[in-house]
């Protein structure tokens, strides 16, 4: 069945990973953290270090590595920040659904300059009528002189600002129940990133709101079939969307773990170090196990994608356990720092504000058992 | 094009060696897996090997001594950029000091091909002899120049660089093939990239034992070390430490009076 | 002198118109050592103007001084003295070769060893003649001492850094041999030392301050470091580093004191934010009053000093920096020396 093991390969990899996040994008999370902007630096590095490339195919100047490669980049890059590690997921998103679904001239046309990084993206589906429930998409197109007209408003968008490439799902306004997903590129007229969002953690992430007037896109920017809207965003959405929950989670679990460790070792009480009690090792055997368990869920997921399977069971249980093992790590980092743990200078503050950020995003919770549920009786 | 040679080291994680005490029953090191990294200071090597790759066009090898673990440092040298690697690896390899290090590394470089630059980082982490270096350098029969921290002019076959020496520094002209070890002055390493990850997947790493060299065992490792460690001795501390107790402005205030009663304040 | 009798030889360094003093220190060490063997001492000189310093060092305990005396010289050659000191290493024969760990010494002592096949032993700071006459090296490591031995092969080299022995009494009523070694001419050379250029000059010299301030990476960043930095220069003393904050870039490599780096010789040394590593501790040599701050109480450092604190440096050290600067206002007050 399996090994366990990572390659050689791998090891290098998150080696590589691991040097590029403490090195550029450590130094700009205080800024972030203030601002709750400033996300240019991060967004300039991850091109520059073709971390936007990894699922790109190397026809298309990306480097062709697969999911695994993708989840070790992401793990290793939110152990410093998750803010970072969300906007490249979900620009993991938008390149997803170019990439599985577009034509062989949107690829041309757009993958190259995502894979450097000039061109960001994202995928917009969310809207105040409900993220769980994405029929209730308000945004509609209809079909005028060969173009698509789209008038909506989509809520909670990563990289909405950022973004110059958007894939939004839009309902027909003709033909009922029919739901296509639309490249719509930065300036266009009539679209417009409005509202920026400020977060109680994964700050200098940007999440916004985009408007859309009477926005005209040509024909040539339909992904896929017209109808297939749905399951397009659904499938890039269960298995990218929720495999980069995955390892946003994961890495700041890792965060929690080390920090708590650094602490317990060094914070004295009854003449010896806290983490000699076993009230405290108790909660590390907590984080450990969990963090064990959920890379396995997670890994498991990323190699059978590698393979070529569909995996929105595999990573739903893993987007769920992770997620929430995440927010269970991070309350117990907080615990073991006692007081400290309320303090700004002590970065597990801010790893429960990030980790609560985590369970919406991508799905809820609830959504996750859902889909596990329909996965067990169907 | 220039054929460039680089001497790297596999050695443990310094943050976590650095920690290593000798037991005191066993009198030895306790056995722990510290996890290998490249020789901190043959980065740098590697990476003035690089840039005299970008500017005029060179063929870069790697050659590296040590167990086969250390094969994973050989490839992320590849990774960075170097072109072929070559892993001395043998169990009659093992227990080597710097003398015979240097004597199978001048092998082996030997046997490769011509090459017009030696280079090594000036000292590992481990070990820090300084001693492999100028010794490659004496069985290559080249010259060596120690601790360069700027190569000020690197065209043609005689170059100028700087050199640490005492309380500064010295100039020196060389004419290649050389030696050259080198600071973490020189340069500041690149950081390993994806794409040079994959491209390292292409690059042919080989493994030489001591026939492969045709050398002799008793030439090599322990057996072919003029030098033995004999002993390990654990050290006691040796002094009863009083600390100070109390508030911030407590332990200030006593340590200002030991300070004072020691008459430095 | 006979070329039979068993000798310990020294490398001798001129710099700037004085004989280094690591140069007398392994003088005075390798009399003890001869002494021990029933050996002579002879001491190895390469530089211009040599005519008075024949004589010093035979005042620091060798039996014979060969000088090589000439312009070409000086500057320092590595491949003209290797090839010089090669000659005269197989001519005599010695039994021990010790060379000094300075920037010359460090490159002349392996090209000599490698010529000769023999064993060459890094920064001791301990040499004994043990059973049959072998040389113990001693060099720390991993918390402890390792032993080195070169039991066949001759002569068995060691390089001894600065401060390690104590200074030796120069008698200058002691009598010696001095022989004039003649200088290749026209030696090919691939490689030349063109200049030697001196950079600036560091404040308190560590060797000889009373008072020493050592960091480490409990520093932090380089902020962290001044204010280190910032406390060494109102108590006058001498600063110095470990390895860690010479990694991170906050100091020199010329400024770590330890195995690898400089020896000191303090009344009175502070750690600072510093683990105790073995490797630096040794090259702190008869310190009486020694002090550590660190934030871990379960520092190693804690077992190698007299007076400890608890403390995290970047809140400790501007505290105590602020408390003496205070304190300069209290003049005349009384203090005593140790």
């Amino acid at each position: 069945m399996i090994d366990f093991t990572f390659s050689e390969e791998q090891n290098l990899f998150r080696k590589a990973a691991r040097e590029f996040a403490e090195t550029e994008i450590a130094p700009h999370v205080p800024k972030m953290e203030e601002t709750s902007r400033d996300w240019d630096p991060v967004i300039t590095a991850l091109g520059k270090a073709e971390m936007m490339a990894i699922t790109i195919p190397e026809d298309y100047g990306g480097l062709g590595l697969g999911y695994v490669a993708r989840l070790i980049a992401l793990e290793e890059i939110a152990q410093v920040s998750v803010a970072t590690a969300m906007m490249m997921q979900v620009g993991g998103l938008g390149i997803e659904g170019i990439v599985k679904f577009g034509t062989e001239e949107q690829k041309k046309k757009y993958l190259p300059k995502l894979a450097t990084g000039e061109s960001f993206s994202t995928t917009a589906v969310t809207e105040p009528s409900g993220g769980s429930d994405p029929k209730g998409c308000g945004t509609s197109y209809k079909k005028v002189n060969g173009s698509y007209v789209l008038n909506g408003r989509k809520c909670f968008i990563t990289n909405s600002h950022i973004a110059d490439v958007q894939i939004v799902m839009a309902i027909s306004e003709d033909i009922p129940d029919t739901f296509s997903a639309f490249i719509v590129e930065k300036g266009t007229d009539g679209f417009k990133a409005t509202h920026e969002e400020r977060k109680v953690g994964m700050r200098g992430c940007n999440t916004g709101e985009l408007e859309i007037k009477d926005c005209v896109v040509p024909a040539e920017n339909l992904v896929g079939k017209e109808g297939k809207g749905l399951s397009i965003a659904m499938a890039t959405i269960s298995d990218v969307g929720r495999g980069g929950m995955v390892g946003c989670a994961l890495g700041l679990h890792q965060a929690c773990l080390d920090a708590s460790k650094k602490f317990a070792n060094e914070r004295i009480l009854y003449g010896k170090p806290i983490s000699n009690l076993q009230a405290i090792q108790f909660k590390f055997a907590d984080m450990k196990i969990d963090l064990e368990a959920g890379r396995l869920l997670g890994y498991r997921a990323a190699a059978l994608q590698d393979k070529g399977e569909r995996t929105g069971n595999e990573w739903a249980a893993a987007k769920y356990f992770t997620t929430e093992a995440a927010q269970r790590a991070a309350k117990h980092a907080v615990d073991i720092h006692g007081g400290y743990g309320c303090m700004e200078e002590f970065a597990v503050t801010r790893y429960l504000r990030d980790a609560y950020v985590l369970g919406p995003s991508a799905g809820t919770s609830d959504i996750m058992k859902v889909i596990v549920a329909r996965w067990v009786l169907s | 094009m220039l054929n460039i040679v680089v001497c790297v080291k596999a050695v443990p994680e310094p943050n976590v060696a650095n920690k290593l005490k000798i037991d005191p029953v066993t009198k030895s090191l306790p056995r722990q897996d510290i996890p290998l990294v490249i020789n901190p200071l043959d980065s740098h090597a590697l990476e003035a090997a690089l840039q005299l790759k970008k500017k005029y066009g060179a063929h870069i090898t790697i050659f590296s001594m040590g167990p086969p673990p250390a094969g994973n440092i050989v490839r992320e040298c590849l990774a960075l950029g170097a072109d072929k690697g070559i892993l001395l690896t043998d169990p009659a390899f093992a227990g080597a000091d710097a003398f015979a290090t240097a004597y199978t590394l001048a092998k082996a470089i030997e046997k490769n091909r011509a090459v017009d630059v030696v280079f090594c980082g000036m000292a590992s982490s481990d070990g820090a002899t300084e001693w492999v270096g100028p010794e490659i350098a004496t069985f290559l029969n080249m010259p060596v120049v120690t601790m360069v921290r700027e190569i000020v002019d690197d065209q043609g076959d005689e170059w100028i660089v700087k050199a640490d020496y005492e309380h500064g520094y010295r100039m020196v002209k060389l004419k290649l093939p050389a030696v050259i070890t080198v600071t973490r002055d020189l340069n500041r390493p690149k950081p390993l990239s994806f794409s040079g990850i994959l491209k390292a997947r292409n690059k042919e790493i080989s493994e030489w034992n001591h026939e492969k060299l045709k050398i002799p065992t008793e030439l090599v490792g322990l057996k072919g070390s003029p030098t033995k460690v004999t002993e390990m001795t654990p050290l006691e501390s040796r002094r009863n430490v009083k600390l100070i107790e109390g508030s911030l402005q407590e332990k200030v205030e006593r340590l200002v009076q030991i300070l004072s009663e020691a008459g430095v304040v | 002198m006979e070329t039979e009798s068993a000798a310990v030889f020294v490398l001798a360094e001129k710099m700037e118109r004085e004989i280094q003093p690591v140069s007398l220190q392994l003088i005075g060490k390798a009399r003890q050592l001869a002494d021990e063997l029933g050996a002579n001492v002879g001491v190895v000189l390469l530089g211009q103007d040599l005519t008075n310093d024949a004589q010093k060092l035979i005042a620091a305990g060798a039996d014979l001084v060969l000088k090589a005396d000439s312009k070409s010289l000086v500057p320092y050659q590595s491949e003209l003295y290797t090839e010089i000191i090669l000659k005269l290493m197989v001519e005599r024969r010695p039994e021990i070769l010790l060379i000094g760990s300075t920037f010359m010494g460090r490159e002349l002592a392996p090209l000599i060893a490698a010529r000769l096949e023999t064993g060459l032993t890094a920064h001791c700071i301990e040499l004994v003649i043990g059973g049959e006459g072998v040389l113990e090296q001693r060099i720390p490591a991993y918390g402890g001492m390792i032993t080195i031995v070169c039991p066949e092969k001759r002569p068995q080299m060691a390089t001894v850094a600065n401060g390690v022995f104590p200074n030796p009494v120069l008698n200058p009523a002691r009598s010696g041999e001095v022989i004039s070694i003649e200088v290749p001419r026209n030696l090919p050379q691939r490689i030349q030392t063109i200049e030697i250029i001196r950079e600036k000059l560091e404040g308190v010299s560590l060797e000889t301050a009373s008072v020493i301030v050592a960091g480490g990476a409990g520093a932090g960043d380089q902020e962290g470091w001044d204010q280190i930095e910032e406390l060494a220069g109102i108590l006058n003393a001498g600063f110095g580093s470990t390895r860690p904050a010479v990694d991170a870039g906050w100091t020199e490599l010329e400024t770590m004191i330890g195995q690898s780096g400089r020896m000191v010789n303090p009344d009175l040394y502070i750690g600072v934010g510093l683990s105790g590593e073995l490797q630096h501790m040794v090259g702190i040599v008869g310190a009486k009053i020694m002090i550590a701050i660190n934030k871990d109480a379960k520092s190693p450092v804690f077992e190698k000093v007299d007076y400890g604190v608890v403390e995290d440096c970047r809140v400790f050290v501007p505290a105590l920096v602020k408390r003496l600067k205070n304190t300069e206002s209290y003049a005349g007050k009384v203090a005593h020396v140790i």
